[in-house]
């Protein structure tokens, strides 16, 4: 293999890594605060892509019109799918009834787009775009890499660190991970609960979202995004359940595998993606970072 | 303090307290024995509104708390260290400590709590060492100190401790309620869930004693510890509950 073809499929790896980080992110955001696996997550990027998409062919808008607009929308579809999906179930009897719930959130997701933007994939030009109108390319030393990747990079990477700031280092983040960590203990406190909770699923909507804007113009906007979420259950899998730096790392593995392995086996992407859960599984369970957890919990 | 009146609380169609009347004294400790599934956490989760219930408790006379969510009843300064401790095992006790400003700090507040916080290091200089430590690798007796630090940092005026003697050594025992009767010195109401009835009744002025959701028994301490039912049932060497 060249050093060119080497470092093109680097950074589509590790730009496909980044956006399944954000969508694992978000899935152990909410396993941590309301103790469920989103079976939605990835028809929440894909809806995310299909608003920000449509924002820009059929409003027109302008990039900085267009983000704080979108911004309004994550805000109001995370409000809606906490107040829909969990809200009303968060003392049910039955505790899979939320995680069905999802599995529910996640088709009407999907046949809502359809019936919104119909069935056929739209296409979204990339933000960054030479003379002609084709994808922009930045070259470093020679090697051509498409703008679009490096962006999303870029983008994913500022989103996730400052969510990790968020938690780690402001009052209102230790307050969330206090009702992430014992909702008893902080409801007891006065922790705000129906405010950490929204904030919570405000923040996974936008990572989600944002997310399938970034890759829109790469896999066009099509209902089928949704699956990309096996991804992002690779890497949470591959990081260690409930670890958020173990899901990063393990995203940005699933990434660089399955571009890398499509030069190879061309076709059998989900394969490999497959493989490599089971492989995890049988060989170390725990998890990339595991072991710190369970003494943790 | 706190008034409750003919109160009965349920998880789903049980009846877990079936008529409780009990009078929380301000400034004094209030002891609530009674053995295991008695209802004595039920009482305290009926006062911070985490559980249903019907019936009448008034804060001072005039504040009904019933119907109140959890989060207002904390921003009374009404708090309640929960049984089993519960600290935040993934914050730094300094964090758990913040966490414990919340009812009064508000939510994007930027208010100073370096007193209150100098103030609890102070009671358990034990914490200060500990500061930049996670919650969960504190001992039993550090993460007891913990939650009650925690509540101390929300300006409690009616402090609720349950069990915090549970599966601590008796050394730690007797260090931990020392602080609580200096909590109390300080002006703090206490009201002191125990499964360890000895204990209890000797630090607190007023006892009660639940059984199977009933008040059975209440008095002044130093009367509740001589009646004869009490040291058959809770302080005799075939106690059920003694340990
Ligand atoms: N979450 C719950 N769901 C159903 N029943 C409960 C629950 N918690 C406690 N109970 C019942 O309520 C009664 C009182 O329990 P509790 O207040 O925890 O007792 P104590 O604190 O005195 O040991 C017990 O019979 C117990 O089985
Ligand atoms: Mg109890």
């Amino acid at each position: 293999m060249d050093f060119r073809l080497f470092c093109t499929l680097a950074l589509n790896g590790i730009a496909m890594g980044v956006v399944y980080a954000m969508l694992a992110m978000g899935l152990i955001l909410l396993i941590r605060a309301v103790g469920v696996m989103n079976f939605a997550q990835g028809d929440l990027l894909m809806f995310g892509a299909y608003v920000t998409s449509s924002l820009i062919l059929d409003f027109e808008l302008p990039l900085y019109l267009m983000i704080p607009v979108s911004f309004i929308c994550f805000v109001v579809i995370g409000l809606v799918f906490m107040f829909t999906i969990y809200w009303p179930l968060r003392k049910a009897s039955y505790p899979a009834a939320t995680i069905i719930a999802t599995m529910g959130a996640s088709i009407i997701l999907k046949e809502l787009a359809t019936l919104i933007w119909g069935a056929l994939p739209r296409s979204l030009p990339p933000i960054i775009t030479d003379a002609n109108g084709k994808p922009g390319i930045l070259y470093i030393g020679g090697i051509p890499l498409q703008w679009q990747y490096v962006l999303t990079i870029i983008v994913g990477a500022i989103l996730i660190f400052l969510i990790h700031m968020l938690f780690e280092k402001l009052y209102v983040g230790k307050m969330m991970q206090a009702a992430c960590q014992d909702s008893y203990a902080a409801n007891l406190m006065g922790v705000p609960a129906i405010a950490t909770i929204s904030a919570t699923y405000i923040i996974v909507v936008c990572l989600a979202s944002v997310g399938g804007f970034m890759i829109a113009p790469i896999y066009m906007v099509r209902n089928t995004l949704g699956t990309l979420q096996l991804r992002a259950f690779a890497g949470v899998v591959i990081g260690g359940f409930g670890n958020i730096k173990g899901a990063i790392i393990g995203s940005l593995i699933v990434g660089l595998v399955e571009v890398f392995s499509t030069v190879f086996l061309s076709g059998y992407k989900d394969v490999t993606v497959f493989m490599l859960i089971i492989l995890f599984l049988l060989i170390r369970p725990q998890g990339l970072f595991g072991g710190k957890i369970a003494d943790k919990a | 303090m706190i008034k409750i009146h003919n109160l009965h609380s349920y998880y789903g169609a049980i009846e877990a307290l079936k008529g409780i009347g009990l009078w929380v004294r301000s400034g004094k400790i209030t002891c609530l024995i009674g053995s295991n599934g008695a209802g004595k956490t039920t009482l305290l989760k009926s006062i911070s509104g985490a559980v249903d219930c019907k019936g009448s408790i008034k804060y001072n006379d005039s504040t009904e708390l019933i119907g109140r969510s959890s989060q207002k009843i904390a921003r009374l300064n009404i708090t309640h260290v929960p049984e089993g401790r519960h600290i935040f095992p993934g914050l730094t006790v300094k964090e758990n400590l913040e966490v414990g400003t919340i009812n009064w700090h508000g939510f994007f507040g930027r208010m100073p709590y370096q007193k209150e916080m100098e103030e609890v290091f102070e009671l358990f200089p034990r914490l200060k060492e500990r500061e930049n430590q996670l919650g969960w690798s504190l001992s039993g007796g550090e993460q007891q100190m913990l939650a009650i630090g925690r509540a101390l940092m929300s300006r409690p005026r009616v402090l609720m401790l349950d069990e915090p003697s549970m599966g601590l050594a008796p050394v730690i025992v007797s260090e931990l309620f020392e602080k609580i009767t200096e909590i109390n010195r300080q002006g703090t109401t206490i009201l002191l869930v125990e499964q360890n009835a000895r204990l209890a009744m000797k630090v607190s002025d007023y006892t009660y004693v639940i059984d199977h959701g009933r008040i059975v028994l209440e008095g002044e301490s130093l009367e509740v510890r001589k009646d004869p039912r009490v040291i058959k049932s809770y302080l005799g060497k075939f106690a059920k509950s003694h340990r």
